[in-house]
């Protein structure tokens, strides 16, 4: 079968939800331009915009990082990383090295915290911990404070995350079966808060699947780190992407579906259940809270409590 | 007839079982999902309807994990 697009007999995708096939330089050129589509249509971007990208090395941020890198050579933006180092051996260090050497290839403003100089712990040793919640709890609270600090710090206007179609869909049908209609209103290729100290988040590969991103890295030859963290656990997220995995075999477009349609009643939903947060501040840290704590310190106080 | 299989960073010689043997059958027999997968013949990128030929290298690379 030869290229749909340009005829080329050497196809390395087929496109089961469009029937399409591939050259590898068609393949690049599709994602490349329905990235750039999902920035114009959502209004990811403004001119002058700095912009941070949450970098871990993996495929999801790396890409984010290389699209979005034509649109700082257009002189539309600027771009600056950070890199939590969440203090996991024999798996973080890699992806820290991968992120280093693109940010230095890019030639952009790059960023390293770890959770040991911000919080005086690694996730190593919290999970160490006897009394702990598991360790996407703390990873993810910890990590989204340490990106929202270094946005301010780096003086970023936007931050861009490698969520990709799969995660999207799996947050919405996860919140939909659980019934979390306050996380539902929070979903979206745009989150802004109305704290101040939190920047605006993007996902400009919200409408990719997530095995075209592994291809696109592949097929791109960009160094990233393809392992799983050590703490992956069978999680809720991960039946629930069984599932959606399983139903797209048979209707291969079932992840644009369930985008679209959640895009649709989206604003329904926030206008109906859309709470509305008291934003104080943390009476340790200073960092916005809805209550006495920020749940990054409400957390490291139970673990010094262990 | 046979063909090397690079998974992991391991080579291994592997028997043709079957005419029109493809990269799809040689996935769902080493128990992994074409979802999860992509692969290479001879170094370069194919698709999983490839038929592997008669000393092929056939390079399968995980690009999603579980989790």
């Amino acid at each position: 079968m030869d290229c749909t697009k340009c005829g080329n007999p050497n196809v390395i995708i087929k496109k089961e939800q469009s029937g399409q096939y591939l050259c590898k330089d068609c393949f690049i050129e599709s994602i490349e331009k329905k990235v750039i589509k999902t920035v114009r249509k959502e209004k990811l971007l403004d001119k002058g915009d700095k912009v941070l990208v949450a970098l871990s090395g993996g495929k999801d941020s790396v890409t984010t990082l290389e699209i979005l890198n034509s649109f700082r050579e257009m002189n539309i933006i600027d771009l600056c990383a950070v890199t939590v180092d969440e203090g996991i051996d024999n798996y973080r260090q890699d992806g820290v090295d991968i992120a280093i050497r693109h940010a230095e290839r890019l030639g952009i403003e790059h960023k390293i915290v770890s959770l040991k100089d911000s919080y005086g712990i690694t996730l190593d040793e919290i999970m160490k911990k006897p009394n702990h919640k598991g360790s996407c709890s703390y990873c993810g609270v910890f990590r989204r404070t340490i990106i929202n600090k270094a946005a301010r710090e780096m003086g970023a206007t936007k931050i861009a995350t490698g969520h990709n179609l799969d995660d999207e869909v799996q947050a919405i049908m996860m919140n939909y079966l659980e019934g979390n209609t306050d996380n539902l209103t929070k979903l979206g290729a745009k989150t802004e808060s109305k704290a101040k100290e939190f920047t605006v988040k993007i996902k400009p590969l919200r409408e990719i699947p997530e095995r075209e991103i592994g291809l696109y890295v592949v097929a791109k030859d960009l160094e990233v780190h393809f392992a799983s963290c050590p703490y992956a656990q069978q999680s809720f997220r991960g039946e629930v992407s069984e599932v959606i995995n399983k139903l797209s075999e048979s209707h291969p477009t079932i992840k644009y579906s369930t985008l679209r349609g959640y895009d649709k009643i989206k604003n329904a939903l926030k206008d109906d259940f859309k709470k509305e947060y008291s934003h104080g501040r943390c009476e340790k840290c200073g960092e916005p809270a809805a209550n006495k704590l920020c749940k990054a310190c409400s957390f490291l106080e139970e673990l010094a409590g262990d | 007839m046979s063909f090397t299989l690079k998974y992991k960073d391991k080579l291994e010689e592997k028997e043709i079982p079957k005419s029109n043997y493809s990269i799809k059958d040689l996935i769902i027999e080493l128990g992994l999902s074409t979802q999860t997968v992509v692969s290479k013949q001879n170094g370069e990128l194919a698709i999983e309807d490839t038929i592997i030929e008669d000393g092929d290298e056939i390079q399968l690379i995980q690009i999603i994990y579980g989790g």
